[in-house]
């Protein structure tokens, strides 16, 4: 009920919006239940299997034309609950297990974004803002991009430039539970991409893409601690202040007339200067069935490297004071499987889809060492509903 | 010095062939671009749907990054 009141609400405040005419207005609601595995009992220090994330996700968006421009807004709201993994320490036999945080964490995240898009005759270009906030933490973004498409409509590129300022305050930080814990931080990141896209035939388009991000600040997760051996003691994990990535992307469309069909096939390189290494390569078959439905099968395959400070444990201290044992800079690979279904009846479009997610050592592009026992499995479900105001 | 990573090449190899080769391609005409402008070879079929799913792993793994304006942070990563 609550969900359909804030629907309708931001339909007749987009409605309501000076120079908004009722055409052209959409309205596209998103619901997902994610749920992460529990964490089995031969990973954990307790012995026993953990519960860990499960989150549900409402994203809104609406895109209305204002003052014969298009404004898109999205507003996000997620809950999420549950355990998350804290530390690793060796058991008995040197094998890493998973310490997890002791408290069910209970915790709801708030993010609205809206992009004007501002088309002349030279450029499209785009402005976008967004404020996202959690009980811990605040950010605050904004961005530009711009289009231009040559005379013949074959090539067109596209450049974007992002900055984003965050302010991190943890729960319990500098407590006399946690007085090690930061109370707050901020950390700036700017990005930037350019990519082009170029028409091969009638039924090819392919796309490649650069893009690059620098990060400054606090980039340590200020919940998570590091095991070292020789002292038999947990300390705060710490990260360098500075972080650069760079990816590469290739993306192919190719349309299959015959079969009322398309194949996506998309593949990205990243590399960062914590040594991180990745490749994703994702693929999807989407098929239309007469006018009303679409059904898109999809697989991904991800695999990165770890980053130069990570260990599931550490012998020592570093002599650089860096460490972390967070199953993210880890080196592992993951499998996914989606299936998206959508009916469309006049206005209106209904969609279910599921993925299903595992990430393992061994589906690493190169074989991993240690297995970080906190990898992730997760499964989400979306539905879907959309409409148009004509 | 550094090496280049083999799959760095790869994709700019592929960039190049795409881009010289296509200097050579013929014009595709308005009226042979109805399977192009079809919604199913969108580069995202589903922008909301895709918008989720880049926010969901990029809380759970390193990478990130592609054609598409980044958004800000959150406490998921």
């Amino acid at each position: 009920m609550n969900k359909s009141k804030a629907l309708m609400a931001l339909t007749q405040a987009a409605l309501a919006l000076p120079g908004v005419a009722r055409a052209d207005v959409s309205v596209d609601y998103l619901f997902s239940d994610y749920e992460e595995a529990d964490l089995p009992a031969a990973h954990a220090a307790s012995g026993q299997s953990s519960e860990r994330y499960s989150i549900q996700s409402h994203l809104l968006r609406v895109v209305a034309p204002v003052w014969q421009q298009k404004l898109g807004m999205t507003l996000t709201y997620e809950t999420m609950s549950g355990a998350s993994p804290w530390f690793v320490m060796p058991g008995p036999d040197g094998r890493p297990l998973q310490v997890m945080s002791g408290a069910t964490i209970d915790e709801q995240r708030v993010d609205l974004q809206g992009t004007m898009t501002l088309p002349t005759s030279v450029v499209d270009s785009a402005i976008t803002l967004g404020v996202s906030t959690e009980d811990d933490y605040r950010s605050l973004h904004g961005g530009v991009e711009v289009t231009r498409e040559d005379d013949d409509k074959m090539t067109s590129l596209t450049g974007g430039l992002s900055y984003s300022h965050d302010r991190l305050e943890p729960t319990e930080g500098g407590s006399t539970r946690f007085p090690d814990r930061i109370r707050g931080a901020d950390k700036d990141t700017l990005s930037a991409y350019a990519g082009l896209t170029r028409v091969l035939t009638p039924t090819t388009e392919v796309q490649f893409g650069f893009s690059y991000q620098h990060g400054d600040g606090y980039l340590t997760d200020p919940y998570k601690m590091v095991y070292v051996v020789s002292t038999a003691t947990t300390y705060n994990e710490s990260r360098p202040d500075g972080r650069n990535t760079y990816a590469i992307t290739a993306r192919l469309r190719q349309a299959v007339p015959s079969l009322a069909a398309a194949i996506h096939a998309d593949y990205r390189y990243y590399r960062d200067d914590w040594k991180i290494e990745s490749h994703t390569v994702e693929a999807s078959w989407q098929q239309t069935f007469g006018e009303h439905w679409r059904v898109a099968p999809g697989v991904r395959w991800y695999s990165q490297s770890q980053a130069f400070f990570y260990s599931a444990y550490f012998p020592d201290f570093r002599h650089d004071g860096f460490a972390s044992s967070d199953y993210r800079l880890a080196p592992f690979g993951a499998l996914s499987g989606r299936l998206d279904v959508t009916y469309k009846l006049q206005n209106w479009a209904f969609g279910i889809g599921g993925e299903y997610y595992d990430a393992d050592a061994d589906y690493a592009i190169r074989s991993v060492k240690v297995e970080n026992p906190a990898l992730v499995e997760y499964w989400s479900v979306q539905l879907r509903i959309a409409h148009e105001f004509k | 010095m550094k090496q280049i990573p083999s799959s760095v090449m790869c994709v700019l190899g592929l960039l190049l062939i795409a881009t010289t080769s296509a200097c050579s391609l013929q014009t595709v005409k308005p009226w042979q671009r109805g399977d192009l402008a079809s919604q199913e070879m969108d580069w995202e079929t589903d922008p909301l749907l895709a918008v989720y799913r880049r926010h969901v792993e990029f809380s759970k793994e390193a990478a990130s990054g592609g054609p598409v304006l980044a958004g800000g942070g959150c406490g998921c990563n």
